[in-house]
């Protein structure tokens, strides 16, 4: 059984009038002690969709339709409250940019504890303590600095924090939103050799989010493409990502990529245009414009996203007609 | 060299500074302190020209400028012509009532100011924060001044239950001293109001744009992550990020606080230095007037200096030594 | 290098001011403010025309004085039996007056510090900014109020007095934005192409400071007819002219509070009241088209 179906999920930002969908009709599947990786370029609705899983969107976007099945419940339609019996315990998130997603005022032990505190009643301050320092031996770090303040961490340490807090009440799932990015190589190896590890021991499922495909390859059972608030493509890893495999025009583009400067991916081959503009109704499909293996449907009619094995579905008008075109 | 040796070191730079710029603005714009006094008392050339020996007035500039700062240095604030008294022992008891009324309206629009700006702020757009904020800004446009004549009107002259001017009741006797107190609080009830309704106003604001942007912050969506309890998300995450804004911005509030206590002090005849400012503008006193000015310049100069010190204490970011 | 060259080379996205006055008014706080300014101005600039008033029009007795609203008086009279209505709309000017032409002062003073200050940098600004500072922690009341009585009591000393003394905050404002514009690309690249200091400032500081610079000017407007008022109020305004402070201080030297004499002393008060309000809602909407942050969520 899975412990996470997210079924025809949309999620709008603003108003109903100059809304955008930045997650239009999107599903997504976790097993217990599955890795999954969300690939895709900033803007296409990874995180969005991420966050939606602990409703941790902000207040001007909200679900308008679809579920969030969390071990069976759906946890799409909880109340605020309800959610909060839920968030850390069982689905806890590692933010991007761990400088600011720590509290610059508070002891990191402290802000360890804090879920402990909150969602295990009866302990003591004592015993949450000794169990933050745990956690920060685990991700390697001396225990003694518990009393330490975020700023006087460096950027690789504070993140190892952030695994550490994001653990704290043993979670079954753990979202990890661009968790290496802004680190430099080293630091990024060590993060997620920790991340693997530490997922492996403590026996939880990871919902990985990367633009950097080479780290959803190394570190996936799964993963899935999005472009546009859209899925264009999911299977298991190799079946994605592995050589002459990816079935979508969008994520064979995507492999042939490299990141620039400031972290964003560029095509190689020079790929024209930007993502389209959500704001206005998407008619056919939404990288039609970009790609160029596009016929004349795929300017007309959404493709849908199907099976073309067992694991690996694909949304593309071309699929299964032009495989061997990759 | 570190912060709070060269912090005290700017503040006696900046109390030397204004000592300077009040010799300029009362001893060499009106020419000399005996002009001044000669507008309004009737004085013959002998007695000018006695003053101006008394005062050190017949040397160079230079020399009158030391002989200010000696008698500076020995607390000689120089003679009042309304009151016959030394300046220094009318403005020395001035204060303390002053001191009185500042104490209680801060340590209301501190609390309430605060209270209601995070419950406006922490529900950003919603109908009671566009209230709250349409509130603050209603009596943050009211001048101190008119909002005690309101008072004035209300409590003491429609519904006459409070008294509406001094320190005291004049010509009471107090069987115990606790009823002497009990008076005092009486009288002190609707200045320090109308301090409060005005100043309150200002805190609110500052309070909620501060909460306002800490709630945006990464850190408290991790909070929101944690499934933090909104009481607690709010309190321990939000404000105590959002104070150290708060306590800059309160900086400007000292400054308001003292133009309010002067309004204050005129309607409600309250004798604090306020009101002994009024009235050596009325007299045309310099002396006094010069005193109250230098007084409380170097009183707010204080404040901020302390309120630098507590942001330092407050920010584990920063630490005092450095 | 001719200047035409240099404006293409260097052109910068100008700052849209086409649709401030939308944006104003489709904050609602912004368009309230609007209306209520618009209303105090009609009333400041018609209405002393239609119903002047006469400051020798005292009362013949003691029973025309501190009289409560009538046919003839619509807001009753004074303590001289004089009418308060008229005296109410004549006042309103002052109070404009020179919440306007101090602000002028203040405005020009604070903004040419804080570009200076922001555009020169090095030793220029650490001597402006200690100025500032100066002046930004020593209490303004009383100040104003020891000038005042130094320089004596005529409008344009109170609108000097004022605007001499309500820059510093304009200046800190000016000098911060300044100093993030010089970091931005167009202006060293202006530099480079032998663009002269003032040139640069003309077309590539001003433009850039001048949203923040209207939203200050708005709320110290605000504060300059507060701090007449308060001058006013103490005895410092200016005696040939009436305005609400000067009306206020009448009421409350002739102990018209006292008697209940609520028509004399509520008008100036909710004039005040009201302009001030207005002048406020229009800057803090402005603020809030400035910096989206501080929007309300949609």
């Amino acid at each position: 059984m899975s412990l996470l179906t997210v079924r025809d999920l949309s999620v709008q930002y603003g108003t109903v009038q100059g809304g955008v969908l930045a997650v239009d009709r999107v599903d997504l599947t976790i097993n217990r002690g599955e890795f999954v990786g969300l690939a895709g370029e900033s803007g296409c609705g990874k995180t969005t969709l991420a966050m939606s899983i602990p409703n941790l969107l902000p207040k001007y976007a909200s679900i308008v339709s679809g579920s969030v099945e969390f071990e069976g419940k759906d946890i799409a339609t909880f109340s605020e409250s309800e959610l909060n019996t839920l968030r850390w315990k069982d689905v806890s998130v590692i933010f991007q940019g761990a400088l600011n997603a720590l509290n610059p005022v508070q002891r990191i032990g402290d802000q360890i504890a804090e879920p402990i505190l909150i969602h295990e009643p009866g302990t003591s301050h004592d015993e949450a303590w000794r169990r933050a320092c745990e956690l920060l031996e685990a991700v390697g770090i001396p225990s003694a600095r518990a009393k330490s303040y975020p700023h006087e961490f460096s950027g690789g340490m504070r993140q190892r924090v952030m695994i550490a807090m994001s653990l704290a009440c043993k979670p079954k799932l753990v979202i990890a939103d661009e968790p290496i990015t802004a680190l430099d190589v080293m630091t990024q190896a060590q993060i997620l050799d920790l991340l693997r590890e530490l997922s492996t021991s403590f026996d939880l499922s990871l919902l990985l989010i990367s633009h950097d495909l080479s780290v959803l390859a190394e570190t996936c059972d799964r993963v899935q493409v999005m472009y546009a608030g859209r899925a264009a493509e999911a299977g298991t890893a190799s079946e994605v990502f592995g050589a002459g495999n990816a079935a979508h025009p969008y994520t064979r583009r995507l492999l042939n990529s490299y990141p620039n400067i400031n972290g964003e991916r560029v095509f190689i081959d020079g790929i024209p245009g930007y993502p389209p503009d959500l704001s206005q109704p998407q008619i056919g499909c939404r990288f039609a414009a970009r790609c160029s293996e596009a016929i004349d449907v795929c300017r007309t009619s959404e493709p849908d996203l199907v099976a073309i094995s067992a694991t690996h579905s694909v949304a593309c008008h071309l699929a299964g007609k032009s495989v061997t075109h990759g | 060299m570190s912060y709070l040796p060269r912090k005290t070191l700017l503040l006696l730079g900046s109390i030397f500074s204004i000592t300077t710029f009040n010799f300029f603005l009362f001893h060499v714009i009106p020419g000399d302190p005996i002009r001044l006094i000669a507008r309004t008392q009737k004085l013959d050339a002998q007695q000018v020209a006695q003053l101006r020996k008394d005062y050190g007035l017949d040397g160079s500039l230079f020399s009158q400028y030391l002989t200010y700062l000696k008698n500076l240095l020995h607390g000689d604030l120089g003679y009042s012509f309304s009151l016959h008294e030394p300046v220094a022992t009318v403005l020395f008891r001035a204060l303390g009532h002053t001191v009185l009324l500042l104490t209680f309206s801060t340590l209301i629009v501190v609390g309430a100011g605060i209270a209601i700006g995070v419950f406006a702020g922490s529900r950003q757009g919603s109908k009671k924060d566009s209230m709250t904020v349409i509130g603050a800004l209603v009596f943050w446009s009211m001048p101190t001044f008119w909002v005690g004549m309101l008072l004035v009107f209300i409590f003491g002259v429609w519904f006459a239950v409070l008294p509406i001017s001094g320190i005291t009741t004049p010509n009471a006797v107090y069987p115990t001293y606790l009823s002497y107190v009990l008076d005092i609080g009486r009288h002190l009830i609707l200045p320090t109001l109308t301090l409060a309704l005005v100043d309150i106003a200002f805190f609110i604001l500052i309070t909620r744009t501060a909460v306002v942007e800490v709630m945006g912050e990464d850190y408290m969506l991790t909070a929101r992550g944690k499934g933090l309890p909104r009481r607690r998300l709010v309190w321990r995450h939000g404000v105590r990020n959002a104070l150290l804004p708060v306590l800059t911005a309160s900086a400007l509030y000292i400054s308001a606080l003292v133009g309010g206590a002067i309004q204050v002090e005129v309607v409600y005849s309250w004798p604090g230095m306020g009101l002994l400012m009024y009235n050596s503008v009325l007299a045309r006193d310099y002396p006094v007037l010069e005193a109250t000015f230098l007084v409380s310049s170097i009183v707010v100069l204080l404040a901020n200096f302390i309120s630098d010190i507590m942001y330092r204490v407050l920010d584990p970011r920063v630490t005092v030594s450095q | 290098m001719s200047e035409q060259f240099i404006s293409e080379v260097v052109a910068d996205e100008a700052p849209r001011h086409r649709n401030l006055f939308q944006q104003l008014w489709s904050d609602r706080m912004g368009r309230v403010g609007i209306i209520m300014t618009i209303v105090v101005l009609v009333a400041a600039i018609v209405g002393p025309v239609i119903w002047a008033f006469d400051s020798s029009a005292v009362g013949a007795d003691a029973s025309s004085i501190l009289q409560g609203p009538s046919s003839a008086h619509w807001l009753g009279t004074d303590e001289l039996g004089r009418d308060v209505f008229s005296q109410f709309l004549e006042g309103s000017r002052v109070s404009l007056l020179v919440g306007v032409m101090a602000t002028l002062i203040s405005t020009i003073i604070g903004a040419g510090i804080g570009i200076s200050s922001g555009y020169f940098t090095g030793r220029l600004d650490t001597t402006l900014m200690a100025v500032t500072d100066f002046f930004l922690v020593v209490p303004a009341l009383p100040l104003m109020i020891a000038m005042g009585a130094i320089f004596g009591q005529s409008l344009t000393i109170i609108i000097a007095i004022i605007g001499l003394l309500s820059w510093p905050r304009t200046a800190r404002i000016i000098r911060s934005q300044t100093l993030t514009l010089r970091e931005r690309k167009f202006v060293p690249r202006a530099r480079s192409l032998g663009a002269t200091n003032w040139r640069i400032i003309r077309t590539h500081i001003i433009p850039h400071v001048l949203p923040l610079m209207v939203a200050n000017t708005i709320l110290v407007v605000a504060g300059a007819i507060l701090s007449e008022a308060t001058l006013a109020f103490i005895g410092l305004g200016d005696p040939n002219r009436i305005s609400w402070g000067s009306m206020l201080h009448f009421a409350f030297s002739s102990g018209a509070v006292g008697r209940g004499a609520w028509w004399y002393f509520m008008p100036p008060g909710i004039g005040i009241l009201i302009i001030v309000l207005a002048f406020t809602l229009v800057g803090h909407a402005f603020d809030r088209i400035n910096n989206p942050r501080l929007r309300d969520a949609a």
